[in-house]
C-alpha cells in the first residue's frame, strides 16, 4: 500500500477511467473507512463521510499530479479533511457502537462503565472523542493507520515538527482522560 | 542536579517519537542512555508508552458489503459531462451555476433595455404633466383625513383648504 503506485494507473485515473477508479475503491475502501470510522462518531457517519470522500476524490482525478505516486496520502488527505468537514456540522452525538451495546453510551461514559467494560475499543472511541479535530487527526493517522511522521506530514500538508508535536499534546490530552477513570 | 533537569525537558520532549521509533540514531542513544539512569522519565516513559499500547487491540474495521458498488453507483447520479467539469476546474464554479448567473444578468439588462426604450418612445401611458401644471397648487392632493397628515392637520387647527 505505500509502495510507489503504478505510473500506469496513474494515467489512467487522471483520464477519469472507471476501471482505474474502481480498482482504487477496491485498494482503499477498508483503510479510508477505517479511518472515518475512528474520526468520526459512529458506523453510519462513517459509511457516508467514506461514500463522500470516494466521490470527491474521483472529481478530483482530473487534477491529480502527474508525479501523485503515493495515491494514499492524496486519498487520506481527501478523508481526513472529510471527517473534519462531518465533525465541524454534526452536533455531538453519543457514541454508538453496535458492536459495544452498553458500554459507550454517551461521550463521557461513568468511570465505573469504563471499569467495567472489558472492550477497550469503546474505551478508544470514546477518549478520541475527546481530543480536539487536529490532535485527533495526528494521532489516527498514527496508531490506527500506522503512518510514519513523514507520511502524516504529507497528508496533513504540515511539517514534521507539527506531527511531533500534536501526537505528542494527543497522547498527553488522552493520559489525563484515562487517568480520570483508573 | 540542574544539568540533569535540564536533560530531563528535553528528554521528554523525545519520549513520543521515541515510541513511535522516529528518533535518530544518535537521539536514540542519548535517551536510552538517560532513561537507564532516571527514574524519573521512565514513569513518564512508561505512561505514554500504556497509552500507545491503548491502540494495539484497536479493531480493524472494514468497509460494508457492496461500499465499492454504492460509490460507483453515485458516480454515476452525480456525474457532469466533461466540459461541465473542464468548467468547474478553469473556474471553480460548477457550470450550472454559472449558466444561471449569466441568464439572471441577461434578463435583468433586458428589463433595463426595454424599460429605457418605453420612456424615451411615446408609448408610456403615464401623463406627462405640462410645466405649467406642476408649478399649479392643483396638482397637489388634500391630505386623506383618516391619514396621519389628516390627523396632524386636524390638531394643528389647520386647514389645505385654499
Amino acid at each position: 500500500m505505500k509502495a510507489r503506485n503504478d505510473p500506469d494507473l496513474i494515467e489512467r485515473l487522471k483520464r477519469s477511467d472507471r476501471k482505474a477508479f474502481e480498482q482504487l475503491v477496491h485498494e482503499y475502501q477498508d483503510r479510508v473507512y477505517n479511518l472515518c470510522r475512528y474520526m468520526l462518531k459512529d458506523a453510519e457517519e462513517a459509511q457516508d463521510a467514506a461514500q463522500d470522500v470516494f466521490i470527491k476524490a474521483y472529481r478530483k482525478l482530473v487534477a491529480l499530479e502527474p508525479d501523485a505516486s503515493f495515491l494514499y496520502a492524496w486519498l487520506y488527505r481527501i478523508a481526513v479533511n472529510t471527517c473534519l468537514d462531518y465533525n465541524k456540522r454534526s452536533y455531538p452525538k453519543p457514541l454508538e457502537d453496535e458492536t459495544f451495546v452498553e458500554n459507550v453510551a454517551s461521550p463521557d461514559p461513568s468511570p465505573e462503565h469504563l471499569y467495567q467494560s472489558k472492550e477497550t475499543g469503546g474505551l478508544i472511541h470514546a477518549a478520541l472523542a475527546k481530543l480536539p479535530q487536529k490532535l485527533r487527526a495526528a494521532i489516527v493517522l498514527k496508531e490506527i493507520e500506522a503512518l510514519s511522521y513523514e507520511e502524516i506530514a504529507e497528508t496533513l500538508d504540515t511539517s514534521i515538527g507539527t506531527v511531533k508535536s500534536r501526537i505528542s499534546r494527543a497522547r498527553e490530552e488522552l493520559r489525563r482522560y484515562l487517568r480520570k477513570d483508573f | 542536579m540542574e544539568g540533569n533537569k535540564m536533560k530531563c525537558s528535553r528528554i521528554r520532549k523525545m519520549i513520543s517519537p521515541y515510541v513511535d521509533e522516529e528518533l535518530s540514531t544518535d537521539d536514540r542513544r542519548a535517551f536510552t542512555a538517560h532513561i537507564e539512569e532516571c527514574a524519573a522519565c521512565r514513569k513518564e516513559l512508561e505512561d505514554v508508552r500504556s497509552v500507545h499500547e491503548l491502540f494495539v487491540s484497536a479493531e480493524n474495521y472494514t468497509a460494508p458489503l457492496g461500499f465499492a458498488t454504492r460509490v460507483m453507483a453515485n458516480l454515476e447520479q452525480n456525474e457532469q459531462p466533461a466540459y461541465s467539469r473542464l468548467w468547474r476546474l478553469v473556474t471553480g464554479k460548477p457550470l450550472f451555476l454559472r449558466t444561471a448567473e449569466v441568464a439572471f444578468a441577461v434578463v435583468v439588462m433586458l428589463i433595463g433595455v426595454i424599460s429605457g426604450n418605453l420612456l424615451v418612445s411615446d408609448r408610456t401611458p403615464v401623463r406627462q404633466p405640462t410645466i405649467q401644471e406642476s408649478f399649479s397648487l392643483d396638482l397637489f392632493q388634500a391630505t386623506p383625513p383618516n391619514s396621519i397628515g389628516g390627523v396632524y392637520v386636524k390638531l394643528m387647527g389647520a386647514t389645505d383648504e385654499k
